[in-house]
This record gives C-alpha cells, sequence and structure tokens, in this order.
C-alpha cells in the first residue's frame, strides 16, 4: 500500500510540486504574506547598498553603465537562445535538424547568457537597491524570472529531453509559445525599471 | 565636417515633429524601448553565428545553415533598431551628433558592416568545405570574432550615449574632447 | 512492459505540469500587459485629453 503510494507520487511529483507552489503562490499574492514579506526585507535591500558592488556601481556611473550594458549582450545571447529553440518547437526553422540537437545546443548558449544575466544584474541591483525596493515592477520582473527559471529547468528541459515522439505537439507549442512570453515579460519590465526610477 | 553635421542637425532640430518627439509623454521612451530591446532579436542571432563560426556553439548544425537561417531575423532586427535609431536621433539630434560616444559608435557600426560583408563574402566562397567542421577556417574566425568584439563595444557606446561627461558644455574648449565631439562656438544650448 | 508504463506516466506528468504551468504564464501575460496598457491609455488620456 505504502509502496504504491509512493510510486503514485513519483509518477505525479512534477505535476503535484506545480499545484503546490501554484497554490502556495496564490495564497502569498492575495493575502497580507506579500505585505508583510517585503517589509521584512527592507533592511536587506538597504544593506545590498551597502556592498562592494553597491558602493562601485553608486560611486562610479560608468561602471554601472557597462555592467548594464553588459547585462543587455547577456540578454541578447540569452533571448537568441530562447528564440532560436522554441522557434524550433514551433516548427518556423531548422526543421531539417533534428529538434533534440537544437534544444540541447540552445541550452548551452541559454546557460551562459543566464549566468551573466544575473551576475550583472545583481550587481546592478546593489547599486539601486533602495530605488528598485519600491517598485512594483521590479518585483514583477523577479517573479517573472523566477517563473522562467523554474519553467527551463524544472518542466521544460526534463520534458524535452525525452522522445519527441511521445509529446503531445501541441503542449509542445505551447510550451514554446509561453517561454517566449515569460522571457518577453522579464526583458520589457526590465525596460521599464529604468523608466520608472527616473 | 563637424560644421557640416552642426548645419544639419540644427535643420533636423528646427522640424517640429524633432520637437514633438522629444517632448513626447511616451512615444521616445516607446521608440528608445523597441530600439533597446530589439537587440536581443538582431545580436541573438548575430551572436549565435558568430558563436557557430567560433566553434563555441551549435557545433554539430552545419555552419551554412545556421547563418543562412539566421540571416533574416538578424537583418529583421537590424531594419528595425536603424529605424527606431535614425528616429531618436531625429527627436535629438544636436547633443546626439555631438556626443562622443555616438560618433565612435556610428564609426563603429561601418567597420560591423564592412567586416560583416567581408566575412558573408569569405564565408560563402569556401563553406561548401568546412560547413560541417566544429569550427571555421582562421580567416572567417577573425571575422566573427571582430564581429562579436565591434557589436559589444557599439552596445556599451550606446549606453554610454545617455551620459554627459564628455558633453559640449562640460568640457574644455579646445580640448581633444571638444574637437572629436564636434563642439562649435557659440552653438545653440538644448 | 512495467518500464514502459512507469515511462509513459512520467510522461504524462511532466505534460501536465508544463500545460499548467504554461496556462498559468499565459493567464498571467495578457492580465498583466492588459491592465499596464490600460493605465497607460488613461494616463495619456489624461496628458493629451
Amino acid at each position: 500500500m505504502l509502496l504504491s503510494t509512493s510510486s503514485d507520487f513519483n509518477s505525479r511529483s512534477k505535476t503535484i510540486t506545480v499545484g503546490v507552489l501554484l497554490t502556495l503562490l496564490l495564497i502569498f499574492s492575495f493575502s497580507s504574506l506579500r505585505h508583510e514579506s517585503w517589509l521584512r526585507l527592507y533592511d536587506f535591500f538597504l544593506w545590498l547598498e551597502t556592498t562592494p558592488f553597491g558602493v562601485l556601481g553608486k560611486t562610479w556611473g560608468a561602471v554601472f553603465a557597462i555592467v548594464e550594458a553588459v547585462h543587455l549582450l547577456a540578454m541578447a545571447l540569452l533571448g537568441g537562445a530562447v528564440l532560436i529553440s522554441d522557434a524550433r518547437l514551433l516548427g518556423w526553422c531548422f526543421t531539417d535538424v533534428p529538434a533534440v540537437k537544437i534544444q540541447n545546443e540552445a541550452h548551452k548558449v541559454f546557460k551562459v547568457g543566464l549566468v551573466v544575466v544575473l551576475f550583472t544584474g545583481v550587481f546592478m541591483a546593489c547599486g539601486v537597491a533602495g530605488k528598485v525596493y519600491w517598485l512594483p515592477v521590479f518585483w514583477y520582473k523577479m517573479l517573472a524570472l523566477a517563473t522562467g527559471i523554474f519553467f527551463v529547468f524544472f518542466i521544460r528541459r526534463p520534458m524535452l529531453q525525452r522522445n519527441f515522439r511521445e509529446l503531445n505537439p501541441w503542449v509542445v507549442k505551447l510550451v514554446a509559445v509561453s517561454s517566449m512570453l515569460v522571457w518577453i515579460t522579464v526583458a520589457a519590465t526590465g525596460r521599464w525599471i529604468g523608466f520608472a526610477g527616473s | 565636417m563637424n560644421e557640416f553635421i552642426y548645419n544639419i542637425s540644427m535643420w533636423v532640430d528646427g522640424t517640429s515633429w524633432s520637437a514633438k518627439l522629444h517632448e513626447s509623454y511616451y512615444m521616445y521612451n516607446w521608440v528608445e524601448s523597441t530600439h533597446v530591446l530589439t537587440l536581443i532579436l538582431c545580436l541573438g542571432m548575430l551572436f549565435v553565428i558568430d558563436l557557430r563560426m567560433l566553434g563555441y556553439a551549435f557545433r554539430d548544425v552545419s555552419a551554412s545553415s545556421i547563418a543562412n537561417r539566421l540571416n533574416i531575423p538578424m537583418l529583421l532586427g537590424f531594419i528595425i533598431m536603424f529605424i527606431t535609431g535614425i528616429l531618436l536621433f531625429y527627436a535629438v539630434p544636436i547633443r546626439t551628433s555631438q556626443s562622443i560616444w555616438f560618433r565612435f559608435k556610428m564609426v563603429l557600426l561601418v567597420a560591423a558592416a564592412i567586416n560583416a560583408f567581408i566575412f558573408h563574402k569569405q564565408m560563402n566562397e569556401s563553406v561548401s568545405s568546412w560547413g560541417n567542421d566544429a569550427r571555421a577556417p582562421s580567416a572567417v574566425r577573425k571575422g566573427a570574432f571582430l564581429s562579436l568584439a565591434f557589436w559589444s563595444i557599439i552596445v556599451i557606446c550606446g549606453r554610454l550615449i545617455a551620459y554627459d561627461w564628455f558633453d559640449c558644455e562640460y568640457t574644455d574648449a579646445g580640448s581633444l574632447s571638444q574637437v572629436l565631439s564636434g563642439c562649435i562656438d557659440g552653438q545653440t544650448q538644448f | 512492459m512495467n518500464e514502459e508504463s512507469k515511462s509513459q506516466r512520467m510522461m504524462d506528468d511532466v505534460q501536465v505540469a508544463a500545460v499548467t504551468v504554461s496556462a498559468s504564464i499565459i493567464v498571467f501575460f495578457v492580465v498583466y500587459w492588459v491592465i499596464q496598457i490600460q493605465s497607460v491609455i488613461d494616463l495619456l488620456e489624461l496628458a493629451y485629453g
């Protein structure tokens, strides 16, 4: 009895995890927990500005600007990888190359882009932490970013490493479209932060 | 040469749409955002092509396949960036034309275009022999490396246009910075 | 046979999870951007009449 329960869980583990996380997220978003957590983060954000990254970014505008430019370049790498792999899933390009090959190669480029984007993003956030703390659009970007990362590593990658023929083609298309949407949202909200703070 | 650029910028600045775009509530921001975000499309494709030539990405996919198919979305992105770039210049012509970063960026754009032309010519002539190799021959790799370098510096210069450290009113008359930026005596303050 | 059905169940699991997350992303995207665009339209109406 116990064995079959655990195997049931294993065969539904991703669905259950997603269901639990989504429920927790909804509860968090629509309850006072959200506001309370935000209040508790205030000291942390003030501290971020005192870190070496924060001090460097605030003192030398040139450093901040160049890090921001590198952030853009890494975004191009990340976005390029996302566009190529999603376009392949939608059958828009490289249809003569096995989809698995495109996915695997694009994922390598994606990971490099993601690491640089995260590093430069943290650097910049430290420099302007006191300001972005108050911007709703910054928090939406963090939500979109977390969703994107979770989606890629927990859902998309495991799914696409299986045999493509066994996948429902509509599920594949849905994954491709939502992948593009989530990363477009991350980029657009990022740009908006630049406007909202000034 | 500087006088010529200045006169054209003054003329553009005098057009009513230039002021309208510059002072618009959102339009300028949208044009700028489109310009910045489209680089994800344009440079995303370009970087993958260059990385393929250097043998760092998509090594198992034929090089000509990568270059020829990603070219189209890259050019689409470039056209959008070019048009939005012209609009951005059109909105703020004088300061932009006298920005040392903008001038450097334009020079690099021309260099990148020449490099791309040479690179494509070399690639098309020889790709049948090395298209499925993991790395392109050294001449093509040099072109790819230069392309990456040029475009990275172009993006950095583009970002620095917004900063006023080398603006005409903050630098000394007759200094190298002023000569390179094309600051003209008695120019209109904007 | 057992391995095959286990693999099939895992495949269904990841696809169901994928559909759930994808649908959530799309719903959030539509709601969020409709609200943002509406607020831009309201602001422009205020600014330009």
